[in-house]
């Protein structure tokens, strides 16, 4: 009886492992990362036709992404911002056209923008009020049926009617979107009391940064949802018509995979004359930065887009072929300005001493090396300004003109110098400076786990002490964080006076839109303010000087205007940069996969460092090639 | 008393235990006295310094220098920045480039960095060759510049009037400091962490923290327990159903999602060191509560309690002369316990990012949460997260034995 028991109980215990190894196989998709490279002989010419989904992808045709999906899709509807459909959906100044496509493509290396559904340059009238362009006679939608200028019309409307996300941040300024005949657009610009364009700048991103979604599908989307809006927001979009190269293989918890779609219309030589490389490209949910980290290392992962701390160990120490699109640190292009905003309305921080001496205390190189873990041009490298790193926009303002304003950091002396001659001292002995008998003490504070910022935060803090006004720390948790920090109809609470948020990165209205983030006082008073200027700045020299910008086409006077706007900047210093930011972080593992885009690759116009899904950049996975061995 | 406590330093376990714990206690309390400093500071520009000596480059050129021939030295030199990986991949390049494999000598280093010269273009890539590759040749011929060369550096200072170069000394190969009369080294026997700070002089001051969190909290959770156990166990009736029914309430929730919601709730304002500490305490008491429960129960009808009570003695006065030093060493031991057990709790709160306000007082599982944030473990920066690992370990490990020893000695099941 017992041996007999045993016996059973150990059958049944070996088929059950058989089971459960039979279970993970579809799984077993990635491992293969590492000896791709041996297979590149069979590759392209034998193409299973169909994979059913959710097989392994073969390897050496599929491109793998981290950094971008960080939970299930929830739906593939354009319309929607909502969808966390992050590979398939982006409309952002570098919008991502995997799927869907934009009449134009903006490249953040030279800030042009390059025509992709549009055929040849878009051109404004004379008096600036009107855009025109056309649409490329070969582009298609996935259907076969021609894309028109009535496509692009009706998005608009759609957007406009359906008040759309797109749609409410572009009703002030864009009048109406018409179709002239099936291959000519006009965007028109709303105007002001004086019949000029109230923001051309917007205007002309708008062919950049949105999608043209067709027409047919979207009365059908229409008549589905009844008309609602909310519905027609909401709805899974599961047989949206796309334009783009790539449309849906399958998605779940687990895994998005986009399959390339061949008849893509942009095969014809009018646009890139071929198909794009990667048959599949694909993207796993990972747990958390050291999850996708530890899959770009394994080649797992062709693209990262993630923060990975000390990157260049995987090549100097790991011997491991991963590269970025720089040799040395930075590593990559600095696009955003992650600033230190001063609540403006903290006792002491009133005033422009005070907030110069912390700023001018901080040890920025130390947020660099430790923080960044150099992954940031320093401040001797790129000067601060309202401008980021791209040789572009550091080309807008006279260097020169703000020189004497710039500061480099950890200038103790030079900061316990000015607060003694603006006659805040300690006066009674503590060890702390008071400004109207009332002790310097703050709170410097950024959202929690944000581990990057908090490090950064810590070094702020540190400064304090040097220079006699106490700082100290502390992380609420994001939930909280930004409902306080977004609230700008009344001063900042307690516990916000140093605090940290982003600011804009690359664009096409770059800089003019970073600087009105910054500065602008028109977002004080908002209830929810997604905007900027958190510190409640107000000037109206500034706000006069950011009106100006957009309508203003002759350089010498918007160069003028920069420096101006730099200069008052860093005199009045509402907020402080801490350090650049990329667009997007930019690693790639040529375990299988090779000619990426980096620095003087000789592609022309240079393809961006941005995963090649944003913008221009998508431009490089028609360069990809297969490692050969 | 002279005589348990002779007997408990007889148990072997107890010693080796208690010894481990005095060592750490020993270590907390007098490094700080020599290596004075902020345990927070920020002493390092970057990240995660390998444990090492570290000698001021600067000072160095400044120091006496002693004049050594070792014959070796310029072997070393050349090994440091030319491994043999580096030379057949320099063999790699050439023959890919389309040098005869036989005029290709990789063990004569002179040659091969004379064929490396003549043929190497950086900007050339070729046929098949990943960029990474491409870089890591660009890099290797960097770091080969004036390798063989036998000349001495020439240091030099920048005018300070006319902002030209001026040569101020020499540095020979043959050139050798004293570490010892370097003015300034700083030793880090484990490197430096995320933030750029000193791991041990961190680590000691997290030690020191974590143990007064685990005797808070050990405290607290026995005192509670202590409690509640004599009041159920002696007192009895209503009493004791009220506290049963309360302390199983307490076991039947898990006491570390109960930690978990606890902490999340007071928010990381107001989660400092000793607040984590008071709230662990408050969750870790209801095992101590039952076990002095049972423990009181079976004292209560011994003969010598009953005369007190026939004495006439208050409930009070019965629970403290007549019950409580006969589980006293009971006590001691579930505080041992409930100490370690705290030190193990607040560890894993900081690991999920609950546990104390960071960065103002080290703990040693707020030093494992920034290792682990800034992937310390993944990127095989050991001295990050092991250190603080082990001294848990080493804490635990000394109490639980300690706690073994003193079981041995008190426990009459296991005296032998």
């Amino acid at each position: 009886m017992n041996k007999k028991f045993w016996l059973i109980a150990s059958l049944l215990l070996i088929a059950s492992i058989a089971l459960s190894a039979c279970g993970t196989t579809p799984e077993a998709a990635t491992p293969e990362a590492t000896k791709a490279p041996e297979v590149t002989q069979v590759s392209e010419a034998t193409v299973a036709p169909t994979l059913a989904p959710g097989a392994p992808l073969p390897r050496n045709e599929t491109l793998y992404f981290n950094g971008q999906q960080w939970g299930p899709v929830v739906c593939w509807n354009p319309y929607s911002s909502s969808c966390n459909n992050a590979l398939g959906i982006a409309q952002q100044d570098n919008a991502r056209v995997v799927m869907f496509e934009t009449p134009y493509l903006y490249n953040m290396l030279d800030g042009q923008v390059y025509p992709l559904l549009a055929d040849g340059d878009y051109a404004w009238n004379d008096a600036h009020t009107e855009i025109t362009f056309k649409i490329k006679a070969a582009a298609k939608w996935s259907d076969g049926t021609p894309v028109t200028a009535e496509d692009v019309a009706y998005t608009w409307a759609t957007h406009v009617k359906y008040s759309t996300p797109t749609g409410s941040a572009n009703m002030d300024y864009i009048d109406a979107i018409e179709a002239v005949d099936p291959q000519t657009v006009v965007i028109k610009a709303k105007l002001d009391e004086d019949g000029k364009a109230i923001n051309p700048l917007i205007v002309a991103s708008y062919v950049s940064s949105n999608y043209v979604i067709q027409k047919a599908w979207t009365q059908t989307l229409e008549e589905r949802t009844g008309g609602d809006a909310t519905e027609l927001l909401a709805d899974t979009a599961e047989d949206v018509v796309y334009s783009g190269p790539y449309y849906k293989f399958f998605a779940d918890e687990a895994k998005v995979v986009f399959i390339r779609d061949d008849n893509y219309w942009g095969k014809d030589a009018s646009m890139w004359g071929k198909l794009p490389v990667p048959k599949y490209l694909a993207h796993a949910m990972f747990k958390d930065n050291a999850a996708g980290f530890t899959a770009l290392q394994a080649g797992e992962v062709d693209v990262s887009q993630q923060f990975n701390a000390n990157i260049q160990d995987l090549w100097l120490k790991d011997n491991l072929p991963i590269s970025t699109y720089l040799p040395d640190a930075p590593y990559g292009i600095g696009a955003s300005l992650p600033t230190a905003f001063y609540n403006l309305q903290s006792p002491g921080l009133d005033q422009v001493a005070v907030r110069k001496a912390i700023a001018i205390a901080v040890d920025y190189d130390t947020i660099i090396a430790n923080a960044m873990t150099n992954q940031s041009a320093t401040f001797q490298q790129v000067p601060r300004s309202l401008m980021n790193p791209t040789p572009g926009e550091q080309a807008l303002y006279d260097h020169d003109a703000v020189n004497d304003l710039q500061w480099a950091g950890k200038d103790i002396e030079g900061a316990n110098k000015l607060l003694d001659d603006a006659g805040i001292t300690d006066s009674d002995g503590d060890g702390w400076r008071e400004y109207n008998g009332e002790k310097l003490s703050y709170v410097a504070t950024c959202p929690n786990g944000w581990s990057d910022w908090q490090a950064a935060i810590e070094v702020v803090a540190a400064a304090g002490k040097e220079i006699g006004i106490e700082i100290t720390t502390n992380y609420p948790e994001w939930a909280v964080y930004q409902t306080v920090v977004t609230k700008s109809d009344a001063p900042l609470p307690e516990g916000y006076d140093i605090f940290m948020m982003w600011s804009d990165g690359a664009g096409p209205t770059q800089p003019w839109s970073r600087i009105r983030h910054l500065l602008s006082s028109e977002f004080v008073g908002m209830a929810s303010n997604w905007n900027g200027n958190w510190g409640q700045y107000s000037n109206p020299d500034v706000d006069e000087l950011i009106k100006e910008i957009p309508g203003e086409t002759d350089e010498a006077r918007l160069k003028e205007i920069y420096t101006e706007l730099v200069k008052i900047y860093l005199t009045d210093i509402p907020s402080f940069t801490l350090m650049y930011r990329p667009q997007s972080f930019h690693a790639v593992n040529e375990s299988v996969w090779t000619n990426f885009p980096h620095e003087d690759d000789g592609t022309e116009p240079p393809v961006p460092p941005l995963d090649l899904t944003d913008g221009w950049s998508i431009a490089g996975l028609y360069n990809l090639t297969l490692v050969a061995e | 008393m002279k005589h348990t406590i002779r007997q408990i330093f007889r148990s072997g376990k107890f010693v080796v235990g208690f010894s481990i714990f005095v060592t750490i206690l020993l270590i907390v309390i007098v490094y700080p006295l020599i290596i004075t400093g902020e345990p927070l500071g920020i002493i390092g520009q970057g990240t995660f310094f390998p444990p090492g000596i570290y000698v001021s480059v600067y000072d160095s050129i400044g120091s006496p220098s002693y004049t050594l021939f070792l014959d070796d030295a310029a072997a070393k030199r050349i090994a440091s920045k030319l491994s043999n990986d580096d030379r057949l991949a320099m063999k790699d390049w050439l023959i890919a480039d389309g040098v005869p494999e036989n005029q290709i000598d990789i063990t004569d280093t002179e040659k091969l960095l004379d064929l490396w010269e003549k043929e190497y273009d950086p900007d050339k890539g070729l046929p098949g060759m990943t960029f990474a590759k491409q870089r890591y040749y660009q890099r290797l011929n960097d770091s080969l510049e004036g390798l063989l060369s036998t000349e001495a550096a020439i240091i030099a200072a920048k005018n300070a009037e006319t902002g030209v170069l001026e040569e101020t000394g020499v540095v020979k190969q043959s050139d050798y400091v004293n570490v010892g009369e370097v003015a300034s080294v700083r030793v880090l026997p484990f490197g430096t962490d995320n933030f750029g700070r000193d791991v041990l002089t961190e680590l000691v001051a997290a030690t020191g923290v974590s143990l007064q969190i685990g005797l808070v909290a050990g405290l607290i959770a026995t005192l509670i327990g202590l409690t509640l156990g004599l009041l159920a166990g002696y007192v009895g009736g209503l009493m004791d159903d009220v506290i049963v029914f309360i302390t199983n309430l307490f076991l039947v929730i898990p006491t570390f999602v109960l930690l978990i919601l606890i902490s999340f709730s007071i928010g990381q304002e107001q989660r400092g060191p000793f607040v984590i500490a008071v709230v662990i305490g408050f969750t870790a008491w209801p095992w101590t509560a039952r076990a002095v429960r049972a423990q009181v129960i079976s004292l209560r009808n011994r003969d010598h309690v009953n005369l007190s009570k026939l004495s006439g003695h208050s409930i009070a006065h019965i629970i403290l002369t007549d019950i409580l030093p006969y589980i006293a060493s009971y006590v001691i031991m579930a505080l041992i316990l409930q100490i370690s057990l705290g030190i193990l709790q607040e560890a894993a709160l900081s690991i999920l990012g609950l546990g104390p306000k960071t960065t103002e007082d080290p703990t040693l599982g707020l030093m494992m949460q920034w290792a682990m944030i800034y992937q310390a473990h993944i990127l095989g920066k050991w001295w990050a997260y092991f250190p603080p690992l082990l001294t848990i370990a080493l804490i635990t490990f000394s109490m639980n034995l300690m706690n073994t020893g003193l079981d041995q000695v008190f426990n009459p099941a296991l005296r032998d």
